[in-house]
């Protein structure tokens, strides 16, 4: 009698290991991530569509499974752009044993760099600015960088320029290093053969009025500025160039200034800010914008309903692109598990080293496929010209790549 | 002071030797010995993350900084808002090293000792010249020039491709006499070295203020035509308190660019100079006990609130403007609350905590 009674509870202990052991293997892993952003500090208007983006998506993956039974968990953390926040963010993810990181701002990314390599853990930035992959092995930056997208506007404006007049340039810059990053590289490729004078570069502050340098700009005969900082200090400039009649109504408009800028400094929030004075802005990114039907807006737009967010957010490029970091770090995790190998800093960085040539990710939401490798760590390389007319940015010809971009890197 | 320094009570005192000990009973004694143990051994015993080690360690930094502003402020009685800058020199001292002969090299890395003190007297040399205007400059229009300065500073790093306009310049891990100091170690390491630059420090000032040297900055501070009156040189007194507390904000400095192995504009700036004043102001102007409180305080409440900013802005993101607005809101509604209710600090409830046992059990 008692043999049976020890007999019943081994089985029934046993049946109670088992059941634990599958239910653990049910669960799957748990894969973690660290990200760094801006929400509450001086480009939180970026910043926080864009840890949304993020965010939605890690909620996506996890609802539909598109890991399997394994959970991917994001740690986002305001930084406030500060460096210093963003320091102790990234020691606060390191404690929680992350497999990969998104950092945002161009100073914390250029500050940590040495911690990147020194971790070995792959990072992908928001920032994209080029000199951030300047001895560091460990950065990505998910699209072309800000001196592609500069020199490839300055490339546009040579290109569709009208009159043999000199094409006079300036630059309205962020006055960081976000701001300067592609300064350097267009003068370079002035230096190599880009036929523009850049007759000046002004690093914005808070003004409110830029009447007096829209004034200077005319009378040295500027035709273009291209900015390069975030959307508020260009609406400003775009209100103020409007109201002194200084726009071009048409695409370099003798007289007067065509405006255009990169990715930061354009988008459907522009055209929020800067109404009507933002017609005729022409603007330059690697994502697809929501005005542009396809499988990959499509896929945003139904994304932000279903976990609730509003049209503003679910239209705003900065939420595509917290998307498509997500997309690219899933990509990499995908691809480490479809090989049967351990989900770990290491794997994931050669992987997303690997992921080029037949290899390259396809997200959908941007114009061209993503694509690194051990010597190009800059993702997508083709950039889309926007133009906004009628309260909307439309896209204007087929995704380009910056040809003196492309020379300055042989 | 009673002959029996275990009961003493009350404050009296029977020789001028008596009233300038730095404890006056050996229970203050044994009570700082106790602390200074606690702060030496605690990181041995609790594991705490790197996260953490880098919070107190930057806490530790600002100690000795406010250490500098409450010699200036609190008891010279010059006000400055130009210490951030003072910091910034002592870390920029790094940063042309780090410049000029490479992040990792030798003078960096093995003789940061050395590099340490420098930055000090770096600052202390700029803080003399900062404080030159000073002989003419009194109470607000000094301020003024104090800004000044800070602006100076920023610009200069800002416009100067020497200093890449202000983007972080690397500095290289440091040696230890078991060889390079590893990450895992960073932040423990320099745990220890902050703490004895606190206390090294802290009793530098507690002595000078035992001088006849302290005596003359709060004599200045007081009545500068009396204390001219009584031979002293208040001109003299002013320009070396300036100097005085640029060698404390350079050494802050230098410690802040390892502790961040690296220098950064954005460290130095004008809000960092109003929040080493605010330390100083609520841990308790012209106290010691206010330059080490201070400093915690303030630190402690921008991390409270930082989550809380956090917190609004993760789940009102169409009210982002408040979330932005909570720091300095509540930043600025806690210095005129101390400024209202207690003007003398968090150094002045130390006070009456220490006067109640002192006294007890008697009420005064």
């Amino acid at each position: 009698m008692k043999n049976k009674q020890i007999t019943i509870m081994l089985v029934a202990l046993s049946f109670l290991l088992i059941l634990g052991f599958s239910t653990q293997v049910l669960a799957g892993e748990t894969y973690k991530m660290g990200m760094s952003v801006d929400i509450t500090g001086a480009t939180s208007d970026i910043g926080n569509p864009y840890s949304k983006g993020a965010e939605d998506y890690v909620k996506y993956v996890n609802d539909e499974k598109l890991l399997g039974n394994d959970k991917l968990v994001l740690f986002i953390r305001d930084d406030a752009y500060k460096t210093e926040t963003t320091k102790r963010n990234f020691e606060d993810f390191l404690d929680e044993d992350i497999v990969l990181y998104q950092n945002y701002s161009t100073g914390s990314t250029l500050a940590l760099r040495q911690d990147f390599d020194e971790e070995k853990i792959p990072t992908i930035t928001a920032s994209f600015h080029a000199g951030n992959l300047e001895n560091c092995n460990y950065l990505f930056l998910p699209i072309a960088s800000y001196s592609s997208q500069a020199v490839g506007l300055a490339e546009y404006v040579v290109a569709n320029h009208k009159g043999s007049n000199k094409i006079k340039v300036a630059m309205f810059l962020h006055p960081s290093a976000f701001g300067r990053g592609p300064l350097g590289d267009v003068k370079k490729a002035i230096d190599i053969g880009l036929p523009i004078e850049l007759v000046e570069v002004v690093e914005h502050g808070k003004d409110l009025d830029n009447t007096a340098m829209l004034k200077r700009f005319q009378s040295k005969g500027v035709q273009y500025v291209i900015s390069q900082t975030v959307q508020p200090p260009v609406a400003t400039m775009l209100k103020g160039a409007q109201s002194l009649g200084m726009a071009a109504s048409t695409y370099g408009e003798a007289g007067k200034i065509t405006f255009l800028g990169c990715h930061y400094a354009g988008g459907p929030d522009l055209i929020g800010l800067a109404g009507s004075a933002a017609e005729g802005f022409y603007w330059t990114t690697s994502y697809k914008l929501m005005t542009a039907k396809g499988p990959g807006t499509d896929a945003q737009l139904a994304l932000a309903k279903r976990y609730g967010r509003d049209d503003k957010l679910a239209n705003s490029q900065n939420y595509t692109n917290g998307i498509m970091v997500i997309q690219v770090a899933v990509e990499a995790i995908r691809r480490v598990k479809a090989k049967s190998i351990k989900v770990n800093r290491a794997n994931l960085f050669e992987e997303l080293q690997a992921m080029n040539g037949y290899n390259a990710f396809y997200p959908l939401t941007t114009v061209g496929p993503v694509s690194f490798s051990k010597t190009d760590r800059e993702g997508v390389d083709t950039l889309q010209l926007y133009v906004a007319k009628g309260g909307v940015f439309h896209e204007l010809g087929a995704p380009f790549v910056s040809e003196y971009v492309q020379k300055l890197k042989k | 002071m009673s002959e029996n320094r275990w009961l003493a009570t009350g404050n009296f005192f029977t020789s001028y030797k008596a009233e300038q000990r730095i404890f006056q009973t050996h229970i203050d004694r044994l009570v700082f010995i106790g602390l200074l143990v606690l702060m030496f051994v605690w990181p041995l015993i609790f594991a705490v993350s790197n996260k953490y080690m880098l919070v107190i360690d930057s806490i530790l930094i600002a100690i000795v900084a406010v250490y500098g502003l409450n010699l200036l402020t609190g008891f010279a009685g010059l006000i400055s808002i130009g210490h951030a800058a003072f910091v910034g020199v002592g870390a920029y001292t790094l940063a042309t090293f780090a410049r000029l002969l490479g992040s990792n090299h030798v003078l960096l890395t093995h003789y940061w000792p050395l590099m340490i003190v420098l930055a000090g007297i770096v600052g202390a040399i700029i803080g003399g010249i900062v404080g030159l205007p000073s002989l003419r400059l009194k109470h607000l229009y000094l301020v003024i020039a104090t800004l000044s300065f800070q602006m100076i500073f920023q610009w200069v790093i800002n416009f100067s491709k020497f200093y890449d306009q202000g983007q972080s310049i690397a500095i290289g891990r440091v040696f230890w006499f078991t060889g390079k100091v590893a990450r895992k170690q960073h932040y423990f390491l320099w745990y220890y070295v902050i703490l004895v630059v606190v206390i090294i420090l802290g009793f530098a000032v507690r002595n000078l203020l035992r001088s006849k040297h302290g005596r003359c900055l709060v004599a200045v501070r007081d009545n500068d035509r009396a204390a001219d009156a009584m031979g002293m040189h208040p001109g003299f007194t002013k320009v070396y308190a300036f100097a005085l507390a640029g060698f404390f904000a350079g050494v802050a400095g230098a410690l802040h660019a390892y502790l961040w192995r690296g220098v950064g504009f954005e460290s130095f700036m004008l809000h960092h100079s109003i929040s080493y004043l605010a330390m100083a102001i609520v841990g308790g102007l012209g106290t010691l006990v206010g330059s080490i409180v201070g400093p915690v305080a303030i630190l402690m409440l921008e991390l409270q609130v930082e989550s809380l900013s956090e917190f609004v802005g993760h789940y009102f993101t169409s009210i982002g403007d408040v979330a932005t607005a909570l720091r300095p809101l509540s930043f600025g509604l806690v210095i005129v609350l101390f400024l209202m209710f207690e003007p003398r600090g968090i150094a002045n409830w130390w006070r009456i905590v220490r006067s109640y046992f002192k006294l007890w059990p008697f009420r005064y």
